[in-house]
Order: structure tokens, then C-alpha cells, then sequence
């Protein structure tokens, strides 16, 4: 386990307990933010196809205006002119407003006003004036979707960004954050286990030396109170080595009684 | 009066008269067309009206090429041939010629006019302007901001004033009155100018009546078709329609009632010329109204070469020229859209 790909924390069972409810906020997260990419994704696509298609439609539209316009100049002489200096203002507007998918705010265009409907009505009145109100037309279908698909553009390149954000975090989550998490808990844990170890450890070596000393307190009495114990004295070395070993699996069978006996254990 | 125009006629006119009928042959015939009309790029076009009376002001047009810009050169060489003529003209063929560019003056006078009420500047609209309009005071007329100033300070100076006596109000100019204050005058010059033919006598009187009779009459049709579903009311729409003409007074009475097409094609039908431009249309077909119509002016206009002795072949050269640069205005776009199969719905073929 390398220290590189976790975070540098005190191995302690609270730093465990922080880490553990991160990781399960992060596979959360990381669940959620998913299920946004792919509702994005979806509205992704969609936007796409309209915008093949309103495109194409464009095109055809805008044929038909530009001839639209040829024919009007047919019929009607050169009537740029007279149309342009009597422009006043803008008789098409355009209204922004957003629309909200899975959270991403999308800009959406629409058009205001009627084209001016009632001011130019007269224009060509000697001759062309249907073919000029046909122009205006035309071009008024291909302003409206040219409104679209601005809207739709600008829908794709913000979706585009936000979808590539998400994604983003979502691989972040997957491949950074959660690893990290898992391997800062794996470590705690290791850490935390070898402390245990340790201190299993010690309370063993301390709990034997107790009884050596208790050992060498009782062959002490012996001696000073009866010197003729043969017996003893000939199994004497063998027994505080057979007396360690019982120790032993005496103190690991029932642990908690050497602690609770010992006043040196302090846990 | 025949035997007497042919004795003097081309003491004074005779050259002039050369020139314009010289002229005609430089119209575009039906060959020209359909060569026009196998082009694949605007440059091909250029290439085959190099070959034509266009050739010299075509001819150093640099490539990319617009539409607009062979519009404006085939109607300059329009110009130069009028300019040309009128200079070299006595009276009162110069009366005649200048009353031929009258309807230019107009559009003229009423482009500036709306400029100046949006305060475009003048010099931005003189560059607009039909150079066969243009006039002495024209730049001036930026001053005026009412039809009384108007009149006041520029058009009394011009041709036009007399035309004007019918629409001066003071009301404040707008897009409204102004249109109307242009068909009005239209209205004004129609009138005068067929009375000037009649004063002329003579051939000229005969051919000019037929010609502005016809256009007369098609102006009506033009307003009451591009005035149904307007705010323009019946009494306007009479007031518009000139007092002469194959459909006045009855056709009018009918016209300014009528509300659709159909009701339309009833009035006009009644006078037997106009009977056989409308047999020659299916019902609904109102799209295709504006070319028969100028195929029926082209076939008149043709006919006055064929007399001898009058001042309408110049009228006629002005007319066909123009229908000529609207031919090509049709093909170049055509060509230029991609929209061949479109290119014979527009050409009225002249020769």
C-alpha cells in the first residue's frame, strides 16, 4: 500500500468513522451524477437531431426567401431601398430565457412581435405588392428558424460542456476519490490492527514478568524458609520456562480477566 | 395627320429616330436567351453579354460577380443611350423624352422623402436614386418635413409641381401617405402625360394612347390586387386609378368594390383585350399575373416599331430595355440560386 494514493491522517477509529462516511457519500455522489450524465447525454442527442434537421430545413428555407425575394424585385422594381429607409425598428425581436435539464441552465431563444404586420402594407402598391408581402414572409419563416437554431446551438454547446463537466466528476469519483477513500480506510484499519497487536503484545510481556517476579518473590521464601526442598530446587529451571508457555494460554483463553486483574492495564 | 408627319418628320427627328430603331436591334433575342439560360455561373453570363450590346460595360467588371452589379451596369448603358438621345433631341421629342423619365422622378422625389423622415442622409439616397430620374433640385428635397414645405420650397421648381396639386395636404408625412401620395402622383403624371400625347397628334397619339392606356389600366389591376385585405379604403382605391383607360369609368366603379381575385378577373374581363390575358391564365393563378402581363406590354411595345414617323419607339426602347434588364436580373439569380429549372418563368421574350 503505497502513502501516495491515500490521505496523510492519523490512523484513529474517528478518522475511520469520517473516511468510511465519505466513501459512502462519494459512491453516492458518484451513483447520482451518473444518472445526471445520462439525462444529459439523452437530451444530448435530441438537441442533435433537431439540429440536423432544422438545418437542412434552413436551407431549403432560406432558398425559397432569397427566390422569394427575386421575385418581389420582378414584380416590383428595386424596392430595397424604399423598405430600408422607412425602417423605424426592430420589427423582430428576440426574447431569451432559460430552461433548466437535470440541472444545467439551458439559454433559450424565442421570437417577439408579429414582423410588422400593419406598417409596410402598402408598400408596391402599384405593382408587386403581393410578391413584397410573399418576401416578407418567406424571410419571417426563416428568421423564426434561424431563431431555433441559435437556440438549439447554443442548447448543444452548453449541454456539450456541462456533459463533459459531469463526466469529468463522475470519472473523478470513480478513479480518484474512491480509491483514495478505500485505501485511507485500509490503512487505518491496518494501522489500527497493528496497534492492537502491540498492545496484545505488551500486555503479554508485562503479565509475565509479573509472574517471574511473583516466581522469584515464592523461591525466595522457599529458600530462607525450608532449604532441604530438593525436589523444587532440581525441577526449579524447568519451571519458570514450563510456567511462561501456561501463562500464555492462560492469558489468551480468558484475556479479559487478566485485564480486569491487573491494575497495570490501564484498557 | 399621317401624310403630314412623313413630310416633316425627320427634319428634326429623323436621326434620333435612326438611332433608337438601331438600338432596338441591339435588344436581346431569343437565341441570346437560351444561351443565357445554359449558363452554370454568373461569369458565364458575363461571358455571353460581352457578345451583346453590353459587351463594353460588362467587359472590366472584376470576378467575383454579383447580380446586382450586372443590373447596375446593363442599366447604365440604358442610361447612356437615353442620356445620349435626349441631349440630341429638339422639340418636342425632348418634351416627350423628358416625360418618358417621369415615372423615375417619382420614385425619386419619394425615396428621399422617406429618407429624410427616418433622417437618412441625402447623400446616402442620391447614390440610391434611378439616374433616370434625377433632377436639378433633387438633393434638397431633404428640407421639406411636410407635403405644403414641400412642395413649397423644391417641387414647385421641378415637372412635377402640377402633379402635386392633387395630394397636397399638410399632413405629416408617414409610410401610409407616402405610398399613397406616390401612386397619387403616378395618378397626376398618367393623365398628363396622355394628354401631352393627344396635344402631340398624330401617329404618336395613336401609338402613346394604346401604350399608357394599357399601363393605365394595369396600374389599376396592380392596386386593387396589392390593396385587398389593406386599410386602404374603396374611395382611396378610386381616387388612384387614372381617368383614361380601356377599364374607365365602369371598370374602375367595379374595381373599387371588388375584394378578391375572382371578383377582380369579372371587372377586367368585361373589356375584351384583357378577356384574352385572363383565358390565357387558369383560375387561382395569380402568380403567374405579373409575367403574362408583361409579356401582353412587351407584344404592344413591339408594335410600335412597326409604325413609322412617332415618338412612342423611344418610349417602347425605354420599356423593352427595361423588361430586357429585369430578363437578365431574372436569369443571373436563377443562375446564381440554383434554381434553373425556375429561368423561363421569368423571361419575357422581346424578339
Amino acid at each position: 500500500m503505497s502513502t501516495q494514493n491515500r490521505y496523510v491522517v492519523a490512523p484513529t477509529v474517528t478518522v475511520l468513522a469520517v473516511m468510511k462516511g465519505r466513501l459512502s457519500g462519494a459512491i453516492k455522489g458518484h451513483a447520482l451524477l451518473k444518472k445526471k450524465a445520462d439525462a444529459l447525454t439523452l437530451r444530448f442527442r435530441q438537441i442533435l437531431k433537431k439540429i440536423v434537421q432544422t438545418k437542412q430545413e434552413m436551407g431549403k428555407t432560406m432558398r425559397a426567401s432569397a427566390f422569394a425575394y427575386t421575385e418581389a424585385r420582378y414584380a416590383a422594381g428595386d424596392f430595397k431601398h424604399t423598405v430600408f429607409d422607412s425602417v423605424e425598428g426592430a420589427s423582430v425581436k428576440v426574447a431569451a430565457s432559460q430552461d433548466n435539464v437535470a440541472g444545467v441552465k439551458i439559454p433559450k431563444f424565442e421570437r417577439l412581435g408579429n414582423g410588422g404586420e400593419t406598417k409596410m402594407n402598402l408598400t408596391g402598391l402599384g405593382a408587386g405588392g403581393q410578391q413584397i408581402q410573399t418576401c416578407r414572409k418567406a424571410y419571417l419563416k426563416a428568421t423564426d428558424l434561424l431563431i431555433e437554431l441559435a437556440s438549439l446551438q447554443t442548447a448543444f454547446l452548453t449541454l456539450d460542456e456541462a456533459i463533459k463537466t459531469t463526466n469529468r466528476r463522475v470519472n473523478a469519483l470513480d478513479n480518484v476519490v474512491r480509491p483514495k477513500l478505500e485505501n485511507t480506510i485500509a490503512y487505518i484499519k491496518g494501522e489500527l490492527d497493528e496497534l492492537e497487536r502491540e498492545e496484545f503484545f505488551r500486555l503479554k510481556k508485562v503479565q509475565s514478568k509479573k509472574k517471574r517476579d511473583a516466581d522469584l518473590l515464592q523461591k525466595e521464601k522457599e529458600a530462607s524458609g525450608a532449604n532441604d526442598h530438593s525436589k523444587v530446587a532440581n525441577g526449579g529451571p524447568a519451571a519458570p520456562a514450563d510456567g511462561f508457555m501456561g501463562s500464555v494460554k492462560k492469558a489468551a483463553s480468558n484475556l479479559l480477566d487478566a485485564v480486569g486483574a491487573d491494575e497495570d492495564i490501564v484498557f | 395627320m399621317y401624310g403630314f408627319e412623313a413630310a416633316s418628320f425627320n427634319i428634326k427627328d429623323g436621326y434620333l429616330d435612326a438611332v433608337v430603331r438601331g438600338h432596338r436591334s441591339g435588344l436581346l433575342t431569343q437565341a441570346d436567351y437560351n444561351n443565357l439560360a445554359q449558363c452554370e455561373t454568373l461569369d458565364d453570363i458575363k461571358l455571353h453579354l460581352t457578345g451583346t450590346d453590353y459587351g463594353p460595360y460588362l467587359a472590366n467588371e472584376p470576378s467575383p460577380l454579383h447580380v446586382t452589379t450586372i443590373v447596375d451596369r446593363c442599366t447604365d448603358k440604358l442610361v447612356d443611350d437615353w442620356t445620349k438621345m435626349r441631349c440630341n433631341a429638339a422639340q418636342p421629342l425632348a418634351t416627350f423624352m423628358d416625360y418618358c423619365t417621369y415615372g423615375h422622378m417619382i420614385d425619386n422625389v419619394v425615396l428621399i422623402v422617406t429618407g429624410t423622415l427616418h433622417e437618412r442622409d441625402v447623400q446616402e439616397l442620391l447614390d440610391k436614386c434611378h439616374p433616370l430620374g434625377m433632377f436639378d433640385s433633387i438633393a434638397t428635397l431633404a428640407v421639406a418635413s411636410n407635403m405644403r414645405e414641400l412642395y413649397r420650397l423644391v417641387l414647385v421648381d421641378t415637372p412635377l409641381a402640377p402633379y402635386f396639386s392633387e395630394v397636397l395636404t399638410s399632413e405629416d408625412l408617414d409610410e401610409m401617405n407616402i405610398e399613397i401620395m406616390r401612386n397619387t402622383l403616378y395618378k397626376a403624371y398618367l393623365d398628363d402625360f396622355a394628354q401631352f400625347c393627344n396635344r402631340l397628334g398624330g401617329t404618336t397619339a395613336e401609338v402613346m394612347r394604346d401604350l399608357l392606356a394599357f399601363e393605365a389600366d394595369r396600374r389599376a389591376l396592380n392596386i386593387t390586387l396589392n390593396s385587398i385585405g389593406t386599410e386602404l379604403t374603396r374611395d382611396d382605391r378610386r381616387k388612384l386609378y387614372s381617368n383614361f383607360g380601356l377599364l374607365y369609368p365602369h371598370g374602375h366603379t367595379e374595381l373599387a368594390v371588388a375584394e378578391d381575385f375572382d371578383q377582380i378577373r369579372n371587372a377586367m374581363e368585361k373589356c375584351p383585350p384583357y378577356q384574352a390575358i385572363f383565358t390565357k391564365m387558369g383560375y387561382g393563378e395569380s402568380q403567374m399575373l405579373d409575367k403574362v402581363l408583361y409579356e401582353e406590354e412587351v407584344r404592344r411595345l413591339v408594335f410600335t416599331f412597326e409604325q413609322q414617323f412617332h415618338y412612342g419607339v423611344f418610349f417602347a426602347y425605354m420599356r423593352l430595355r427595361e423588361q430586357e434588364i429585369r430578363n437578365i436580373m431574372w436569369v443571373s439569380e436563377c443562375v446564381a440560386q440554383d434554381q434553373k429549372s425556375r429561368i423561363t418563368d421569368g423571361i419575357v421574350y422581346i424578339f
